[in-house]
């Protein structure tokens, strides 16, 4: 029963980390309609450059902010100079952002070579919390914080603010929304300018727990797909229910049925595709 | 052209403009479709021409090239059946996929189980097999895929189908892995032996090179029948405006998943001669590194033209090679860049490129 | 035996009625109209019949067989057309490949993947007669795209043709056609003849009363009226809607 309780708080914590990563794909694909497979690469990327900044500087938040921040620069960079002249040609940004997704994996490579990295939580989050019998490290729970603080705000703002309106409109019709004088321009380069920055920082967030490796962005980027086609795009809770699902189910497959673990996702995802293709709690698409 | 002169206009919609973008359908105009399927004008001869050539120089190839060139040769034939399969899908169907290469893999490693665990060396026998299960995984996964993508889906949205296409093909390489006894892991299959054709002939890599090239000429021989028959047709009407088709009368889903076992078929021939070609089948042959050739090859040499693919695969292949002998770890970093630069620059291929030279030559001096 | 029935038709999208409850039927050889002011649910209702909607209740009877639930391709095969009001075409293709393309929707050599369709004599033979009932011959080998307005409206009749149909839903046929290119399409609804069934929607008044032998009038989703076009033209409903009364019809009902 305790192990269940450790291991259930690993799957939590997996299951935001997979959330902070999905919620930037998720924005950028639901609401822009825009395909960023570099979107995996891109969450890599913070994570390294989080990393040589804490290697300099041995300082773990400003780590956060530069991978944040620069990841924010090259979404601005990707989306203006080659997504923006893609609009709804959605094979020709696939292509594009797998190749800007290789040239990114093979400079990771080139500059910090092939062995993973580990990350180093910050002193003040080392160490574990003891309730009862059961030692649970505190850097998993700070992450599950982090989740739901980023899960409410989002959801929150989906909900209750005029840019989650706008937003929501922009999904529903595009060329309305623009015509009720919406700078839709400015909304899409911003959401999906945040978008990136979080999948950044949550890559750096995430290396005390995922580490550092050059081809974590293909596995991450899979993981995204599917969390995002479980849970449904259009609303933060899908991408959360998805993230929750595959992050708690894959955790508690690799711990208990190791041979099987590989396929519970799997499963789910052609279940789901079968089933109710628009995702768990998605815009009904189809 | 008629023009309207001056008459008064009756309806609801305003009159529209009668240059070259009068849209066909709102919604087809609005540039989901990809680029437009031009057919080449003037005689058949003309048209023919550059094929037999191309023909007729892989023909006598062999006695003049180096063997490791007639290889990469090889390569590019087995290559170029894959990528002409998947242009029934991306240019002729309007179904871009980024998970063909699982068909490719499928077929390559069914030949690669059969000679290893069911002791079937006759190639022949062997062919056949794996091509049917390379056909029986798109029969499967068809039913799936196609529940995100068309006009009786609810919405046309190629994202999805794309998403679900590159997860297919990440899942199956890790399939792959997982079923170390079969497929021997992530090392992959080694040591598959040159094909036994069961006419007491022993195989060469010169013999192989013929054997593919036949394959390639009958493959795509096929293709572009398949291509220019009334089912082709139906495609193509799919491709432009799937919604019309169906107010025609065309059950369109059911010519959708055709064209998408076909294309899985002939993607695990090609996959089979790789296989053989090798003797190695890997994870990767399954995955996106695999299926990056394919669609690579479409843009590059352009899904406008029937054997656009074919240039694009020469390309790659030839570029990997060169990379491989001067930057041989910074091959992905190049290829990404292609890829950026292709779309960026030269989004309708270079194939159309090549016609306009190939027109102009045949124009002579004139 | 009425060719088309619907039934009781309703459908819903969240808590908005599209159509409430519509019963009408059309006779074999009729020309039916259905007219309304933007927004009355003629476009949903015809989407009902034609089978690219599904009702939320009621059912739609063709030939006496009831196709709610059938797919839109399989209607078409059963003898049913529909024109669409924004020309769809293919539009990168001739227009010969256009009525190629169409004839051979509901033959069965569509499925041939063995011989070459522009090599199929037959099925020349068959687009040819098409074509040359529209006047549309000599165009036959111009990019579709490339073809004036009015021209692509005639194809896209010639398209609905294609299928030798019974039933002919036409939606909107006239829309941005000229005075003269309309009266030319009236004409050659007018000459159908009595094989053919047509039910349409229409804006233009010409068009309905130059071919219609009934007129429905649908309103806020309902048939408020129905009756030969005389009938509809002394109708006290139909001046109201037409008129600019209905706003007070509307907290009426």
């Amino acid at each position: 029963m305790n192990q269940v309780l450790v291991t259930g708080l690993n799957g939590l914590s997996y299951a935001f980390i997979l959330f902070l990563v999905a919620a930037g794909f998720s924005l950028t694909f639901g609401v822009m309609g825009v395909l960023n497979l570099a979107h995996g690469a891109l969450f890599m990327l913070g994570a390294y450059i989080g990393l040589a900044v804490v290697g300099r500087l041995d300082a773990f938040w400003f780590g956060v902010v530069v991978a944040g921040l620069g990841l924010a620069a090259i979404g601005f960079a990707l989306y203006y100079f080659f997504l923006r002249h893609l609009y709804n040609h959605p094979p020709e940004q696939g292509v594009l952002t797998i190749g800007i997704a290789l040239v990114v994996a093979n400079i990771v490579l080139w500059i910090w070579g092939p062995f993973a990295q580990m990350g180093l939580t910050p002193p003040r989050l080392t160490g574990v919390i003891h309730v009862g019998d059961l030692a649970f490290p505190i850097y998993r729970v700070f992450i599950v914080g982090v989740g739901l603080v980023v899960l409410g705000v989002l959801w929150w703002m989906q909900d209750k603010t005029r840019w989650g309106a706008i937003i929501r409109a922009g999904m529903d019709n595009k060329d309305m929304t623009v015509s009720l004088g919406i700078n839709y321009g400015l909304v899409s380069t911003l959401v999906f300018v945040f978008g990136i920055a979080l999948a950044g920082a949550a890559g750096f967030l995430g290396t005390p727990i995922l580490g550092a490796y050059p081809s974590m962005g293909d596995n991450l980027l899979l993981l995204t797909l599917v969390v995002v086609i479980v849970g449904g795009t259009g609303y933060i809770q899908g991408t959360m229910l998805g993230a929750l699902i595959i992050g708690v189910l894959d955790t508690f497959g690799k711990a208990y049925f190791p041979s099987a673990a590989l396929f519970t996702s799997y499963v789910i995802f052609v279940i789901v595709l079968l089933v109710r293709p628009s995702g768990l709690i998605g815009r009904k698409v189809f | 052209m008629d023009e309207p002169k001056g008459d008064t206009i009756v309806g609801e919609a305003a009159n529209e403009p009668t240059t070259e973008s009068v849209p066909g359908d709102a919604q087809v105009a609005q540039g989901q479709a990809a680029a437009p399927v031009k057919r080449a004008r003037g005689s058949l001869l003309r048209a023919v021409l550059p094929i037999i050539i191309l023909g007729v120089v892989l023909l006598v190839l062999p006695t003049f090239i180096p063997s490791f060139l007639q290889s990469l040769v090889t390569k590019m034939m087995i290559f170029s059946i894959f990528a002409m399969s998947m242009n029934i899908l991306w240019g002729y169907a309007n179904i871009p996929t980024f998970g063909h290469a699982v068909f490719f893999g499928a077929g390559g490693y069914a030949a690669g189980i059969l000679i290893f665990h069911a002791g079937i060396s006759n190639f022949w026998l062997n062919l056949v097999l794996a091509v049917l299960f390379a056909a029986a995984v798109a029969a499967l996964l068809g039913f799936p895929a196609f529940r995100v993508y068309g006009v009786g889906a609810g919405n046309t949205n190629p994202i999805y189908f794309l998403l679900v296409t590159l997860a297919f093909g990440e899942i199956a390489a890790r399939v792959a892995i997982w079923a170390r006894s079969l497929t021997g892991g992530s090392t992959g299959m080694a040591g598959i032996p040159y094909p036994d054709l069961g006419m007491g002939l022993k195989m060469t890599p010169s013999r192989y090179y013929y054997l593919v090239f036949i394959f390639a000429v009958v493959c795509i021989y096929l293709m572009y029948r398949i291509e220019n028959s009334h089912y082709g047709y139906g495609l193509r009407g799919i491709h432009d405006n799937e919604r019309r088709m169906q107010a025609l009368g065309y059950n369109t889903w059911l010519y959708k998943y055709t064209s998408w076992v076909i294309a899985g078929a002939f993607g695990g021939v090609a996959g089979v001669l790789f296989a053989y070609f090798g003797g190695v089948m890997t994870p990767n042959s399954l995955a996106m590194q695999t299926s990056e050739i394919g669609f690579m090859a479409v843009i590059l040499g352009g899904a406008t033209l029937f054997a656009g693919p074919i240039v694009g695969v020469v390309l790659y292949v030839g570029i990997e090679y060169l990379a491989s002998l001067y930057l041989p770890d910074r091959w992905p970093l190049i290829l990404g860049a292609m890829f950026v630069a292709v779309i960026m620059l030269m989004r309708q291929g270079l194939g159309p490129m090549l016609v306009d030279v190939w027109r102009r030559l045949i124009r002579g001096s004139s | 035996m009425a060719l088309l029935k619907a039934q009781g038709l309703s459908v819903h999208f969240g808590g908005l009625a599209a159509v409430k409850d519509v019963t009408f039927g059309v006779e074999p050889g009729e020309r039916v109209a259905m007219i309304g002011p933007n927004g009355a649910g003629k476009t949903t209702l015809f989407n009902l019949l034609t089978g690219q909607l599904k009702p939320s209740t009621g059912k739609v009877f063709f030939k006496g067989k009831d196709i709610t639930n059938h797919s839109v391709f399989s209607r078409t095969h059963l003898g049913m057309a529909r024109s669409f009001q924004i020309t769809s075409l293919f539009p990168n293709e001739t227009v010969l490949v256009n009525v190629l393309i169409s004839r051979q929707g509901t033959q069965k050599r569509r499925y041939g993947i063995v011989g070459y369709l522009r090599k199929d004599k037959a099925l020349h033979g068959e687009a040819q007669r098409l074509l040359e009932s529209v006047d549309m011959w000599d165009l036959r080998d111009e990019i579709v795209s490339s073809l004036a307005y009015g021209r692509q409206r005639q194809l896209e009749m010639a398209l609905c043709l294609a299928s030798e149909p019974e039933l002919l839903m036409l939606d909107e046929p006239s829309c941005g056609l000229t005075t003269t290119e309309s009266a030319d399409i009236t004409a050659r609804i007018r000459d159908l003849g009595s094989k053919i069934t047509v039910f349409m929607i229409a804006h233009d008044m010409d068009l309905v009363f130059g071919v219609a032998q009934r007129i429905l009038l649908l309103h806020y989703g309902e048939i408020v009226a129905e009756g030969t076009p005389d009938e509809i033209a002394s109708n006290e409903t139909a001046r109201e809607i037409y008129m600019g009364a209905h706003k007070h019809r509307r907290a009426d009902a």
